[in-house]
């Protein structure tokens, strides 16, 4: 602190003056604290740690809230006779919002009976978010539904899954609703 | 008096540390910063007793994050000081809720002085500068209590305050020149 201005020099000279002396006996009474184990006082700001707790919990709250449901789950169900072919062999796949709107919805054949959609599975039908419609209205259609399973990944078995097709193989149309 | 024996309950107090060392860390650490502390405290409490308390919190604290404190970094001394500038923050967050009276005792006071009469003139001067302290900006106050009240170099209270050497002596010239207007009008 050598180039202290020199109008402040009598003040630093006096502050530096100022000393203080604890008691003698502090640093025998903290001793004797700390072998008792004795703790700190609580630190921090006490009024605003309980509000901080409740901020942070709903804060995480909203987040879980805002997050989960924007999550994409795929739920791939196998095997039932979707295409009214006579075999259990199709299967649904869904992607879609967690107890949400549907993004996706194939119906697939299982050709290589794997339980599930692989690279060799034949999807007969696909339709995304919005409604499909179809343009044509061939002899024979059939509506075959099934219910009743988690499709849309909410949790209960409460989804059903309605194709309307000519069998055995060809899907017009394809729709999962909900049970209310 | 009853011999005391460290039971297991000390041994769960401090994080990490069995209680012998704890206290040895304790007693060491004191001899070592108990009085510039303590001085760096008496700088913005009115009462020793409250600087006294103070104090003993700081090292309790310390001891309580033991096994946070790595002693190949160097010396404790600025953990200690930022420990105690957390503590003191604590402290008038809660004198501001529960405003006390102090009495602004000077026992503690050094004083060289042969007769008693200049050991109360320098107690009037110092009570007139400390007052003088306590009405300047939070800034100021923490930079001169670093600086005169713990005598730490200018360097270490800037590191403790996260400011460069040349950041902190520019601050403590302008609290400086502060305190010395607001003493020029008393």
């Amino acid at each position: 602190m050598s180039e202290i201005p020199a109008e402040l020099q009598e003040l630093d000279r006096t502050m530096r003056a100022i000393r203080f002396s604890p008691r003698s006996s502090l640093g025998a009474e903290l001793l004797g604290r700390v072998r008792r184990g004795e703790q700190p006082g609580p630190s921090g700001r006490p009024l605003l740690r309980p509000l901080m707790l409740v901020l942070t919990a709903v804060a995480a709250a909203a987040a879980i809230m805002l997050i989960v449901p924007s999550q994409g789950i795929t739920v791939d169900r196998c095997c039932y006779d979707l295409d009214g072919g006579g075999d259990a062999d199709d299967g649904v796949l869904v992607i879609a919002r967690r107890n949400g709107p549907v993004r996706r919805l194939s119906i697939y054949e299982d050709q290589d009976r794997s339980g599930h959609l692989t690279p060799d599975d034949i999807i007969r039908f696909t339709r995304y978010g919005h409604r499909k419609t179809v343009d044509w209205n061939p002899p024979g259609l059939t509506t075959i539904t099934h219910c009743c399973q988690d499709l849309d990944g909410g949790g209960p078995a409460d989804d059903g899954v309605v194709v309307v097709g000519t069998p055995p193989d060809h899907v017009a149309q394809a729709a999962i609703y909900e049970v209310r | 008096m009853p011999v005391h024996t460290p039971g297991p309950s000390v041994a769960k107090s401090y994080v990490g540390v069995a209680p012998e060392a704890a206290a040895a860390a304790c007693r060491r650490w004191y001899q070592a910063y108990g009085e510039p502390l303590y001085n760096y405290l008496r700088f913005h409490v009115a009462s020793p007793d409250i600087a006294e308390d103070l104090t003993a919190e700081v090292f309790l604290r310390a001891l309580r994050k033991f096994d946070r404190f790595d002693p190949s970094a160097g010396s404790p001394r600025p953990w200690l000081f930022r420990i105690a500038h957390n503590a003191l923050r604590d402290h008038q967050r809660q004198a501001k809720r529960r405003p006390t009276l102090s009495l602004g005792s000077m026992r503690d006071l050094r004083c060289e002085a042969p007769s008693p009469e200049e050991r109360l003139l320098w107690e009037e001067e110092v009570a007139g500068v400390l007052a003088a302290v306590a009405e300047l900006p939070p800034k100021d106050r923490e930079i001169i209590g670093l600086c005169y009240g713990s005598e730490l170099p200018i360097s270490e209270a800037g590191e403790i305050l996260g400011l460069r050497d040349s950041a902190a002596r520019t601050r403590l010239w302008r609290a400086l020149a502060r305190l010395r207007k607001l003493l020029a009008h008393e």
